[in-house]
């Protein structure tokens, strides 16, 4: 019978410590500069001036994966372009997320169909994602809905921001 | 240099027509407002270079190289689009050049931009321009080694 | 400044520019040969973002294509849609009604001053100034609510159709369209006053970047690109399509070679395209905006034509080869981009290299446009 692993848990446990940096981390998301193609000038759109992500502590645009935790997959990974996202993704330091930004990131979107040969059909195909936002491209405000829902996830389902009532 | 007088000078280069006994270069005049182009003449294809010069001399500029893979005639098609900046003027070369060995030279000695359209073509239907100093894929990954524009491919 | 390179017996090394970096605006590569802060050789690296555009025209119906053209070059979405469907409809000999044309013309010369609003904001990013790019979106955000009204898209258009356009436009777009120009024209006076004046915006421009006439020819660059050479190429008034030849309006050129040159074509541009919105919808005339009798399934007859259209980058080409069924034989998309990408290597040989992406910049590159 094969032998139950048991995870040592770890000698010291700070659980309202935890909950103060995930609160932290969740207001002070910083992504990546970090654009594959149509949803990255959706991207900007957004850290322009008239959606302004800074209202939700995530306009801190890095262009070196060494300083963010927040990589938005905005646009197609194509099969030539998979191992520089992949390095991409090893070079940002823990705790890091995934944000799968437009339909290409989510399954390769239109480009995706029998006998094509170029895309990777979804960003989940090569990374772990958190986050989905659907569109093709997604409005500004759906990816500030992506963000928000990231910042819930971060914050144990905990929402800082109401809910936009439709 | 007008419009008929490299009309003139491609006619010589030409293909002539199958019949022997009026040979007729087959360089067409095509209304712009119908095809988009003034003028459109096939080339047998190892004198494309010799069509080249003479549209490099006029001042034309090289808008685009193509292929066009005429499966069931076993052969493939290689279209070079010309503009004329000053008047819009519009020429396209064609060269026919068999499916089996599809070979002929490049005219990047003569457009440099025609170094990267032909990388493409290549790419795409891995047509070989003799001569071309670095032929390697374009936008397909650097080991590819499919041609999907060919109409046989995935089949 | 500027580096001898024929004659260098210095070490060299290699760096990788991209295919993630701030300045490729995208995922282009070059292939960096160094001396020091002096280039030797950059050699461009493309296909990352390869979509197979020219595939898909091949195996889908015209109609079923059309969404495609709007994520070729996403900036100028509309022109993209504008150079098929004309090439389409010039194969299949359909007619496009007047009203059809000047919507045409109108909601391309909004996409181009967009896409000249969006260059301006990213150039100025590149070369250090951040501030411009809030403005220059603010003025974006006015023309995408006035498109997004009629097309329902903000960004990837597909508005055209094969005889005609999709919406016919309402008295909304008309009292908005005239609002934008006004406050359009208001504008321009800043700009010139905040960014052209600038000394810092000045020195990464003048005399840098310089790319002859000639240069431009042998590589096929268009729009902006050689008519900041002094040539003055324009595909409306060179091959006139659509409505334009009704219209007033000079094409912006510059002798300058340099990046102001480009910089001033462009922001000329901006002006001149606002003259033919203001002239288009004064002479906007009623009546239908499709053609009668367009079939459902399109099967123009057997034959090739060419169609190209100018674009925000220059000409965009279009060759439909068609064998009479459903789906394209052949679809050749001629991307303004690509050549105007290919020139940057001979360009940029003994160049520093900050003042090659100065350069760089000023080609106003769309990577997605490039790879197709």
């Amino acid at each position: 019978m094969e032998k139950q692993v048991e995870v040592p848990p770890a000698l010291v446990q700070f659980a309202q410590l935890d909950k103060v940096l995930n609160l932290a981390r969740a207001n002070s998301l910083w992504p990546m500069t970090f654009g594959l193609a149509c949803c990255a000038i959706e991207m900007m759109a957004t850290g322009a001036s008239r959606f302004d992500m800074a209202r939700f502590g995530c306009e801190v645009f890095r262009p070196s994966p060494r300083q963010c935790d927040l990589m938005i997959v905005c646009g197609t990974i194509t099969r030539k372009m998979a191992p520089a996202v992949i390095t991409l993704y090893d070079q940002m330091p823990e705790p890091k997320w995934v944000l799968a930004m437009g339909n290409c990131a989510i399954s390769g979107g239109p480009f995706n169909f029998p006998g094509q040969y170029s895309v990777v059909e979804g960003a989940d195909k090569i990374l772990p994602v958190d986050v989905y936002v659907p569109g093709c491209p997604p409005r500004p405000e759906g990816l500030l809905e992506g963000i928000l829902k990231l910042e819930e996830k971060l914050c144990s389902g905990w929402r800082r921001w109401p809910v936009v009532e439709t | 240099m007008s419009l008929s007088a490299i009309k003139q000078k491609l006619a010589e280069i030409a293909v002539r027509s199958a019949d022997a006994a009026s040979p007729v270069p087959l360089a067409v005049d095509t209304a712009h407002a119908v095809r988009g182009t003034d003028l459109d003449v096939t080339v047998p294809p190892e004198r494309v270079t010799d069509a080249a010069r003479v549209l490099d001399e006029a001042a034309f500029m090289l808008e685009s190289i193509t292929g066009v893979d005429f499966i069931a005639e076993g052969q493939m098609e290689v279209v070079y689009d010309y503009t004329f900046t000053a008047s819009g003027e519009r020429v396209a070369i064609r060269a026919r050049v068999p499916r089996a060995k599809p070979e002929l030279p490049t005219v990047c000695g003569i457009h440099p931009g025609a170094n990267w359209h032909e990388r493409e073509t290549h790419d795409f239907f891995g047509i070989v321009f003799t001569g071309h100093p670095d032929l390697i894929p374009l936008l397909l990954p650097e080991d590819a080694d499919f041609h999907p524009l060919r109409k046989d491919y995935g089949a | 400044m500027s580096l001898d390179v024929q004659n260098l017996d210095r070490e060299t090394f290699v760096v990788n520019l991209g295919p993630q970096h701030p300045a490729t605006h995208g995922v282009l590569r070059i292939k960096l040969t160094m001396d020091g802060e002096y280039i030797v050789d950059a050699e461009p690296v493309l296909g990352y973002i390869h979509r197979m555009h020219e595939k898909m025209g091949e195996n889908r119906s015209y109609a079923k294509f059309l969404p495609n053209m709007g994520r070729m070059d996403y900036v100028a979405a509309l022109f993209n849609s504008h150079g098929y469907v004309a090439a389409v409809e010039r194969l299949a000999g359909i007619t496009v009604p007047e009203r059809a044309e000047f919507i045409r013309v109108i909601t391309c010369e909004l996409n181009r001053v967009a896409s000249h609003l969006l260059w301006l904001g990213a150039y100025l990013i590149d070369l250090g100034g951040f501030t411009p790019m809030l403005y220059a979106f603010d003025d974006r955000e006015m023309i995408l609510d006035l498109l997004e009204a009629v097309t329902g898209a903000r960004l990837t258009f597909c508005y055209f159709r094969f005889g005609g356009v999709a919406n016919d436009v309402d008295e909304n777009f008309v009292s908005g369209t005239r609002v934008f120009v006004a406050r359009m024209r208001s504008r321009m006076p800043m700009y010139e006053a905040f960014v052209s004046k600038n000394i810092i915006f000045r020195k990464r421009c003048e005399g840098i970047g310089v790319i002859s006439a000639e240069t431009c020819r042998r590589y096929g660059a268009t729009g902006p690109v050689i008519r900041g050479s002094g040539v003055a190429y324009d595909v409306r008034k060179a091959e006139p399509y659509s409505a334009y030849p009704r219209f007033q309006f000079n094409v912006a050129v510059s002798d300058l070679c340099d990046n102001m040159g480009r910089y001033r074509v462009r922001v000329d541009e901006i002006v001149e395209s606002l003259r033919i919105i203001e002239q288009a919808i004064d002479q906007l005339p009623g009546g239908p905006v499709m053609a009668e009798k367009v079939p459902r399934s399109l099967k123009p007859p057997k034959g090739d034509c060419y169609f190209n259209v100018e674009s925000a980058r220059g000409s965009f080409g279009v060759r439909v080869v068609s064998d009479a069924t459903e789906n394209a034989y052949r679809l050749k998309l001629r991307s303004p981009c690509l050549s105007n990408l290919h020139l940057f290597r001979e360009c940029s040989r003994g160049m520093l290299l900050p003042d090659a992406l100065a350069m760089l910049g000023s080609l106003d590159l769309v990577i997605p446009d490039i790879d197709r």
